[in-house]
C-alpha cells in the first residue's frame, strides 16, 4: 500500500510540470492582518504552480484539534492543515491519511537548512510529518529604546539574570516598571519553558519537555533554580498583570510605561503595527545568560492516501512553504522568522537577523512543547507553575511534589 | 386577558373581605425615603451591568493608536465608524477579507429553516403528546426529559457520522438539521405543558365536529398557540443565533455562521490585535438577537406569564 503510493508520487513528481491544476483545501486558524499577508505569500506561490486554493479557517490551538478531526470524521478532510501537535498526526497515520515527509524532504535537500530545533519540532516518532513555516522563540525580551536611554540601562548588555535584576531599581528610579507580565495560565506557562531553556540548558530543558520526559529532572537542582526564577519574576510582576492580555502587555512597553517585556516574539507583529521599527525605536535580545532558546514552529500538515495528482499538488505546496525566498516573504509579512538559515537576509528586520544568528548554534535551541510533548503532560505543568505563580506562599518543595505526583498519574 | 381576569377576581375579593383592603391603600402612599433608596440601588445596578457594554460601544468608535493609550473610559478622540466599516466588510476569516456579512447571511439562511423545522415538528408532538390518547405517550415524555440532559458533545460524532451519511455533512442544512433536533426535547415538553392546559370541553367539542387529527390542530390548536409560539421563537432565534459548536462542527467549508467569524476575528494567540474590530465585530454579532428582543420582548413576557397564570 505504502510502496504503491511512493511510486504513485515518484511518478507525479517526475510529471509535475505536467500535472493538472488541482484545488487544495487549506486549513488554518490565521486571521490576523499580518497573518492574512503572509498567506497571500503562500497562495501565490501554489498559484504559480496552477494550483487553486480553497480557505477554511477555524479558530483552534487547544492541542488536539477537534475541528480537524470533525472534518476528517465529516469524509471532508482539508489537504493541508496548519498544525503543530504530534498526537494530531499520530490519529491521522491511525487512520491511514498520515503522510510521512522524510523522503520529499532528503530528496530535495532542504533538511540541513533548517536549524536543529526545527528538524525536532517537525519530526513524529522519527519520520519528518510536518512543513516547517515560521519560526518564533518563546522567550525573548523586548524592550522600549527611549526607556532604556531614559531609565540609563542597556538591556543588550546584560549577560546573566542576575544582571538584569540588579538594574531594576535604576529602572523603578526613574519612573517606569521594569518588566511587564501578562499573568495569564499560557502566558506564565510560556514563561517557564522559556526559562527551563534559558536557566537549564537543553539537558533539563528536554528531560522535562521532551517527548520522553525524564522524571529525575523533576526534583533536580535545575528545577528548583527554575522556579526561584520564575518567583523572582511574579514578584517583579506588576498590579495590573493579573490576567492581562499579553498584547495589553506588549503596548504598556511599546507606550513607554514599562521598560520591557519578555514573551513569545510574535509579540514583534504588534511593534510593527504601531508604527516602530526594530533596532531604532525596540531591541530584541534572548533572556540575559540564557544557554538555550526554545523555539516555536508553525508547521503545516498534508493529507496521506489521496490520488497521486492530489498527492503532486500537496507536495508542490510542501515545496512552495520550504523555498527560501518565500520563507523570507512570508516572515517578513507576518512578523516571525524564516525556517531557513540561507534564506535571503535583505528582507528581514534586527530581530530576526538576531534571531537566525543565534539559531545558528545547533546546542543553543530546543523545540517548544506543543509540537513534540503529550498534551495531558504539558498541561498539567501549566495548571501547577499557574497555580505556583498566583499563590506567592506556595513553595518549590509544593510545586515539585505536585509535579512528580502528575508525571506519576499521567506518564508513569 | 388572564391578568385582567386575575385582577378583577382581586378586586372581587377585595371588596368582599376588609381584611385585603390595604392592598389599594398602600398605592397612595407616594414616593417614600424607601422607594428612593431601592431605585436609587437599582439605577447603580443598571450602571454597573452597562459599564461593560459602554466600553465596548466606545470602543468600536476609537482608533487604535487611541486605544494603545489604555485609557478604556474615555470617548474617542475621533469618532470614527472605520471599525464597523472594516468588521462588516473587511475583516478577515482566514485568507477571505470580506467581513461578517458572509457569516451573517450563513447565519440568516441556517436560522429560518432551523425554526420552522423544530418548531413545527414539535408542535406536533406537544399536541399528540398532550391531548391524544398517544401509546407509550409517558414513556415516550420521559424518554424525551431525558434527552434534554444529553450534552451535544458526547453524541457530536455520531451525528457528524450521520450528517455524513445523508450527505449534508458541511452544509447549512447539516447546521440547521441538528439545530432543530437537538432543540426538539425541550421544544416538545414545553409546547406539551401549553397544550396539556387546553380545557377538555374545547377538545371535546372539537372531535364531534371533526374529529380529524390534522384539522384540529390547524383550525384550533395552532390559532390559540400565539403566547407560546413568542416564548419558543425567542428562545430558539436566540440559541441557534449565538451558537457557535454546532456551527463549527457541521459548518464544514462554506456552512459557517457568524459566530465562527467573529471567532477567527478574535481568537487570535499569536497575531496582532485590533480592539476596535473586535468591539465592532462583536456588537454586530449581538444586534440580531437583541433586535427580536425589542420588538417581541413585551409578548414573552406576555407568553410567559400566560403559561404562568392557570385557569
Amino acid at each position: 500500500m505504502l510502496k504503491s503510493i511512493l511510486g504513485g508520487v515518484t511518478a507525479a513528481l517526475m510529471l509535475s510540470s505536467a500535472a493538472s491544476a488541482t484545488d487544495l483545501i487549506i486549513y488554518h486558524n490565521w486571521s490576523s492582518g499580518p497573518e492574512v499577508a503572509a498567506l497571500n505569500v503562500l497562495k501565490a506561490g501554489l498559484e504559480a504552480k496552477g494550483h487553486t486554493w480553497t480557505d477554511i479557517a477555524i479558530p483552534h490551538d487547544t492541542g488536539s484539534n477537534v475541528n480537524l478531526m470533525n472534518l476528517v470524521t465529516g469524509g471532508t478532510p482539508p489537504n493541508v492543515f496548519l498544525e503543530s501537535s504530534p498526537g494530531v498526526y499520530r490519529d491521522l497515520i491511525g487512520l491511514g491519511l498520515g503522510r510521512p515527509l522524510t523522503e520529499f524532504f532528503t530528496e530535495q535537500g532542504i533538511l540541513e537548512h533548517y536549524p536543529t530545533s526545527v528538524v525536532s519540532s517537525i519530526t513524529v516518532d522519527g519520520e519528518i510529518m510536518k512543513i516547517p513555516t515560521a519560526i518564533h522563540i518563546d522567550g525573548m525580551a523586548y524592550y522600549n529604546m527611549d526607556v532604556a536611554k531614559a531609565a540609563g540601562v542597556d538591556p543588550a548588555s546584560w549577560n546573566s539574570l542576575d544582571a538584569m535584576f540588579a538594574d531594576f531599581q535604576k529602572i523603578r528610579d526613574a519612573g517606569y516598571i521594569p518588566i511587564a507580565i501578562g499573568g495569564q495560565q499560557w502566558q506564565v506557562g510560556y514563561l517557564t519553558h522559556a526559562l527551563a531553556a534559558a536557566t537549564g540548558g537543553p539537558e533539563f530543558y528536554n528531560g522535562l519537555y521532551g517527548a520522553e520526559p525524564d522524571p529525575s529532572v523533576i526534583d533536580s537542582a535545575d528545577m528548583r533554580t527554575l522556579l526561584e526564577t520564575l518567583r523572582r519574576f511574579q514578584q517583579e510582576a506588576d498590579e495590573g498583570s493579573v490576567n492581562r492580555e499579553w498584547n495589553v502587555t506588549t503596548n504598556m512597553v511599546i507606550t513607554g510605561k514599562a521598560l520591557m517585556q519578555i514573551h513569545g516574539d510574535w509579540m514583534k507583529g504588534e511593534w510593527t503595527a504601531a508604527g516602530k521599527v526594530a533596532g531604532t525605536d525596540f531591541g530584541c535580545v534572548q533572556i540575559p545568560g540564557a544557554k538555550a532558546v526554545p523555539v516555536t514552529v508553525d508547521s503545516w500538515g498534508i493529507l496521506g492516501g489521496q490520488p497521486a495528482d492530489v498527492d503532486a499538488a500537496e507536495l508542490d505546496f510542501a515545496a512552495v512553504v520550504a523555498d527560501p525566498q518565500i520563507q523570507a516573504d512570508f516572515s517578513a509579512a507576518k512578523g516571525s522568522t524564516p525556517t531557513r538559515l540561507d534564506a535571503p537576509a535583505e528582507v528581514l528586520d534586527a530581530c530576526s537577523t538576531e534571531v537566525l544568528h543565534i539559531l545558528e548554534d545547533a546546542d543553543h535551541q530546543v523545540p517548544n512543547p506543543h509540537s513534540t510533548v503529550d498534551a495531558d503532560w504539558q498541561n498539567s505543568i501549566w495548571d501547577v507553575v499557574f497555580n505556583f505563580w498566583s499563590d506567592p506562599s506556595m513553595s518549590v518543595d509544593d510545586a515539585i511534589a505536585q509535579i512528580q505526583e502528575n508525571y506519576d498519574i499521567i506518564l508513569g | 386577558m388572564s391578568q385582567f381576569s386575575v385582577s378583577e377576581r382581586a378586586a372581587a375579593s377585595g371588596a368582599m373581605s376588609q381584611t385585603r383592603a390595604p392592598y389599594f391603600v398602600r398605592k397612595k402612599k407616594g414616593i417614600t425615603p424607601r422607594t428612593i433608596a431601592i431605585l436609587v440601588f437599582l439605577s447603580i445596578c443598571a450602571l454597573f451591568f452597562c459599564v461593560p457594554l459602554y466600553v465596548v460601544v466606545v470602543t468600536s468608535f476609537k482608533t487604535m493608536d487611541q486605544i494603545r493609550e489604555g485609557a478604556i473610559f474615555s470617548l474617542p478622540t475621533i469618532w470614527t465608524l472605520e471599525a464597523w466599516d472594516h468588521a462588516w466588510n473587511q475583516a478577515c476569516s482566514g485568507i477571505k477579507c470580506e467581513g461578517l456579512k458572509v457569516g451573517f447571511w450563513n447565519s440568516v439562511f441556517i436560522l429560518f429553516p432551523s425554526l420552522i423545522l423544530s418548531i413545527s415538528l414539535a408542535m406536533v408532538t406537544g399536541f399528540a403528546l398532550a391531548l391524544w390518547n398517544v401509546r407509550w405517550a409517558g414513556a415516550f415524555l420521559f424518554l424525551l426529559f431525558i434527552c434534554a440532559f444529553v450534552p451535544f458533545q458526547i453524541i457530536m460524532y455520531p451525528l457528524i457520522v450521520m450528517t455524513t451519511t445523508t450527505k449534508i455533512y458541511g452544509t447549512l442544512w447539516a447546521v440547521a438539521v441538528i439545530h432543530a433536533v437537538l432543540a426538539m426535547p425541550v421544544l416538545t415538553l414545553i409546547f406539551r405543558n401549553y397544550y396539556k392546559d387546553i380545557p377538555t370541553e374545547i377538545m371535546s367539542a372539537a372531535m364531534m365536529d371533526s374529529g380529524s387529527f390534522w384539522r384540529i390542530f390547524f383550525e384550533i390548536i395552532v390559532p390559540m398557540s400565539g403566547n407560546i409560539l413568542i416564548v419558543v421563537l425567542i428562545l430558539q432565534i436566540t440559541s441557534i443565533w449565538n451558537d457557535y459548536l454546532i456551527g463549527v462542527t457541521f459548518g464544514g467549508l462554506s456552512g459557517q455562521p457568524m459566530t465562527v467569524n467573529l471567532a477567527n476575528l478574535i481568537t487570535i494567540s499569536t497575531g496582532t490585535t485590533n480592539y476596535a474590530h473586535n468591539m465592532a465585530a462583536a456588537l454586530l454579532t449581538a444586534i440580531p438577537p437583541l433586535v427580536v428582543y425589542f420588538l417581541v420582548g413585551k409578548l414573552f413576557v406576555q407568553g410567559v406569564t400566560a403559561g404562568a397564570i392557570k385557569g
